[in-house]
């Protein structure tokens, strides 16, 4: 078996791509706003969302840590068999390239409809894929220690958006809590969840760990501080627009929007927009890498390299002819799209873990009668 | 991106070319390598293998009762200490002479009283190589051959004109030491001996080039070097096959991680405090005859960004000044291009009475604010060669052209706005912060890409030209460092001397990737405190501090 990436990464950058992972989608915020009824719920459905995923992440971690050195696509295999870990690992390949194609066209839509409204989208979207690819090229080591940046920058871009629109903060807006039930609050609880099965990647970084037992500690804080970060981005969002906070197209781009401090320091939209782009090419250049891993070893080829621009091509395209507009973006990504992920998720979590307890239950009787 | 694309290609082209020119290099080992036993032979080939050089000088010298025997002393003029040979070289020869007056002796006899009486010069050696033996001759020996032996002596009397130490040009600091290198290697680590008076400072030396001969020594600290980074400099720095190495810029080329990279990866400098520095850091200091410019790897991008007055000011003014150098790093790097983003694509960004008065200006301005920009920028970078080039007695002539006629006139005449004057005025000045060189210039050229890249698409260009770089920087390695470190990958206990630089007894470890060997260089616990003047107190701040 020929070894197909030779990078090391720490137990930080893992959290921190993980993390960067999660919050990308935060430039278009649909899930979080979008598909809730009443918006004052939001932060509830976050945190539901948020305990919910702790498990899942904890699941794909602790599965990877049983095979060492084997990314999710090899193990697979060798738990389900050749056949069906290949049918598997195709299916865990789709997903990796649908949010590849997804982030795409959200980073496209994003510039074409707060910056530059007459520049065509395949501008900016072939533009972003080349430079993921480029980035990915360079290796995991590459993408993670640059992810590390790129994490710290956009947490302090989020915290400073979060807290300087201080004086047009209401409060009262968030009230009143849960007055429309609980049952409303499930479909936002799943659009988050599938952000959250995006987290099946750690089946492709985990054998990557220089310290493959912190995995587990860093995924649940990746979970914690993304959620913290979303509970934030809820609470600052509907105490600055209230009850509109879902007809805005990019929320959070507003909210830096509104940023005015002793008239000196404002549009800082700017710096808000780059810190979302470059980490958009970070969680891109994450996934089109792990797609290209998984091409690479379902079809056991000896090199991934050359696949990212042919990949990426493909990207380009997908994302381009999947969806008409943003609109159909969003109500994608909030409905069917959420729900294929987790299906998709709890699919490859239950075959393989179903797998693995035949075979242990087979391991053990053996054992006992020999 | 493009640059990663392009690399591959052109490599892959340069590196057929490689492999046909190694091998072709020795070509000294025939059977008559050895000196003849006759001197009239050796006089023909010393004088045919230096074509008759004018400044080769045969001396022959007879002595003993005629017609006894006779001895040739070979040097080349301006190459040795004339006061040296007469006085090691001749002197001795006649002290032999009037010996041999009295009585005669068997060669072998005569060969070891010279040999003994040379012994008192420094480095006196017997060869009988010939081109060992020519190869010691161009390089400022002294060769005595005595008839009818084919062993020869040669001893160093080496003494040429050479520079002094002199004050760096390149890195000037106002406190610091005035001290730089100069152009013979010998100073240089005589330079470096004087700072790190312990054995444990090696040398090791290397001739490199096949017609040149440079001399190419490697430096280190034994026990804090890695020992597998002073191997690969060796094995690099051995691979190397080529006529000539006159400067370690021709060095640095052949023995860098990334040969296709506008960056420098490996670090220059002129200051033998630097080079001290970084031996304590565990990295390696390459030393080339012939240049002042000393060349440090493993090197990180920080590195270049870093003054060595950094360590020597107060710490607040330090990380104050090291902070002030990354932005103007950057204003160097980005300003024209996020001139020319803002003004073209996001007026909105800026305060509107600005936007106002950059519009008043640009109103009769017949470019788009792109062109604008590179026609400034190269004007300017033509003016900064011309200064460079020109005789210093044209200096005043050139300032009045360039500050008269490329900044007012050209504002007067419409061709550019004054903001835009501004802008690459502020450009060019922060662009001469930049410590090292080397690494200005790269800069300079980025920035002329970026500025494209901003005129096309506004702020998603800046951003896409600034996360390439930063994606290829993130890939490079010097020796296996990461170059970004500790950026990227983000090393806490190195950020103490990175952005900013902590107090000298904070500072208590090496850099993670060359100080692994011997990772601690200083006790813990120097911080200074008032002594108690209850205990001993002679220095004690009295009557201030401590209990009544």
């Amino acid at each position: 078996m020929t070894v197909l990436e030779g990078g090391k990464i720490s137990g930080r950058q893992f959290m921190s791509v993980l993390v960067v992972l999660r919050i990308v989608p935060l430039t278009l915020v649909f899930s979080l706003i979008n598909s809730i009824a009443h918006v004052q719920d939001t932060w509830i459905t976050v945190i539901i969302g948020t305990v919910i995923a702790i498990p899942i992440a904890v699941l794909i971690t602790k599965l990877s840590l049983r095979f060492p050195g084997k990314t999710i696509i090899e193990y697979s295999q060798s738990l389900l068999g050749p056949v069906m870990g290949k049918l598997l690992g195709l299916l865990i390949l789709w997903c990796f390239l649908c949010t590849s194609i997804d982030i795409t066209r959200g980073l496209g839509e994003a510039y074409v409809i707060a910056i530059m409204p007459e520049t065509p989208i395949l501008v900016f979207m072939s533009m972003l894929i080349f430079i993921s690819c480029y980035a990915a090229r360079s290796g995991l080591e590459v993408i993670c220690r640059l992810g590390e940046d790129v994490f710290y920058i956009v947490v302090f871009v989020l915290l400073l958006t979060y807290v300087l629109p201080y004086t047009a903060m209401r409060f009262e807006n968030l009230r009143p809590i849960l007055a429309w039930g609980a049952s409303n609050l499930v479909p936002p609880v799943i659009a988050n969840l599938g952000y959250y099965s995006q987290f099946l990647i750690i089946g492709m970084l985990v054998p990557y760990l220089n310290k493959p037992e912190d995995a587990t500690r860093y995924a649940v804080y990746a979970v914690l501080i993304s959620g913290a970060l979303m509970v934030l981005a809820a609470v600052a969002l509907v105490a600055v627009f209230g009850t509109t906070a879902s007809s805005w197209t990019l929320p959070l781009f507003s909210l830096a929007r509104m940023i005015s401090l002793g008239d000196f320091f404002e549009r800082i939209e700017a710096g808000v927009m780059a810190a979302w782009t470059v980490s958009t090419g970070i969680k891109l250049a994450l996934f089109l890498w792990a797609a290209s891993v998984a091409v690479a070893q379902l079809f056991n080829l000896k090199a991934f390299r050359h696949l990212l621009y042919p990949l990426g091509t493909i990207t380009v395209a997908a994302s381009l002819f999947f969806f008409e507009s943003m609109v159909e973006l969003e109500d994608y990504l909030a409905k069917a799209g959420a729900m294929v992920s987790i299906l998709v998720a709890g699919v490859t979590l239950l075959l393989l873990y179903a797998a693995l307890g035949i075979r242990m239950a087979i391991h053990r009787r053996k054992g006992g009668a020999g | 991106m493009a640059l990663g694309m392009l690399s591959k290609a052109l490599r892959r082209l340069l590196s057929r070319q490689r492999t046909d020119v190694a091998g072709k290099g020795q070509c000294a080992s025939s059977p008559d390598a050895v000196l003849s036993k006759r001197l009239r032979e050796n006089e023909a080939l010393i004088r045919d293998a230096f074509g008759n050089s004018p400044d080769l000088i045969v001396r022959e010298i007879r002595f003993g009762v005629s017609p006894g025997i006779a001895v040739l002393v070979v040097h080349i003029d301006g190459l040795v200490n004339t006061a040296l040979v007469s006085e090691g070289i001749i002197k001795p020869i006649g002290i032999i002479s009037e010996i041999l007056e009295s009585e005669r002796l068997p060669l072998a006899q005569v060969q070891d009283m010279l040999k003994n009486r040379l012994i008192l010069l420094s480095d006196a050696k017997q060869v009988s190589d010939k081109a060992g033996f020519l190869n010691d001759i161009a390089a400022g020996k002294c060769g005595i051959i005595v008839d009818g032996s084919s062993e020869a002596f040669v001893c160093d009397v080496r003494g040429f004109e050479k520079r002094g130490v002199e004050e760096p040009q390149s890195e000037v600091v106002i406190r610091g030491s005035r001290e730089g290198f100069s152009e013979t290697l010998r100073v240089n680590t005589s330079l470096l001996r004087r700072r790190i008076r312990d054995p444990r400072l090696w040398i090791e030396e290397f001739t490199v080039g096949r017609v040149s001969h440079t001399q190419v020594a490697i430096t280190y600290i034994k026990g804090i070097a890695d020992d597998k980074v002073v191997q690969e400099v060796r094995d690099r720095i051995t691979r190397i096959d080529v006529d000539s190495i006159q400067e370690s810029g021709e060095l640095e080329e052949y023995i860098e991680d990334e040969p296709l990279s506008p960056f420098p990866t490996i670090l220059r400098t002129e200051r033998p405090d630097r080079v001290a520095g970084a031996l304590f850091e565990g990295r390696i200091a390459i030393l080339t005859d012939g240049t002042p410019f000393v060349l440090i790897a493993p090197a990180t991008f920080l590195m270049f960004l870093t003054s060595p007055e950094d360590y020597y000011e107060r710490f607040f003014i330090a990380s104050a000044v090291r902070l002030l150098r990354f932005v103007s790093f950057f204003i160097a790097l980005l300003l024209p291009a996020l001139y020319v983003a803002v003004t073209t694509f996001h007026q909105e960004m800026l305060p509107t009475s600005l936007v106002l008065a950059i519009a008043a200006q640009r109103e009769g301005v017949p470019f788009p604010a792109v062109f604008e920009a590179l026609l400034m920028e190269v004007a300017f970078e033509i003016l900064r060669e011309a200064a460079v080039r020109l005789p210093k007695i044209y200096g005043p002539a050139i300032s009045i052209v360039g500050v008269l006629i490329l900044g007012e006139a050209a504002v007067r005449a419409g061709l550019v706005s004054s903001a835009m004057i501004i802008v690459v005025a502020l450009t060019a000045i922060a662009s001469f912060v930049t410590p090292i060189f080397s690494l200005s210039i790269a800069v300079r050229l980025l920035r002329f890409p970026i500025i494209l890249l901003a005129g096309t698409l506004g702020l998603f260009g800046v951003v896409f030209g600034m996360s390439g770089a930063a994606i290829h920087l993130s890939s490079l390695r010097s020796f296996g460092v990461p170059f970004l470190e500790p950026i990227a990958p983000v090393v806490l206990s190195d950020l103490k001397d990175a952005l900013i630089r902590l107090p000298w007894w904070a500072m208590d470890t090496r850099p993670k990737f060359t100080g692994e060997n011997d990772p601690r260089r200083e006790s813990r616990g120097l911080m200074p405190a008032v002594p108690n003047p209850q205990a001993d107190g002679t220095l004690g701040a009295k009557g201030k501090k401590g209990p009544r």
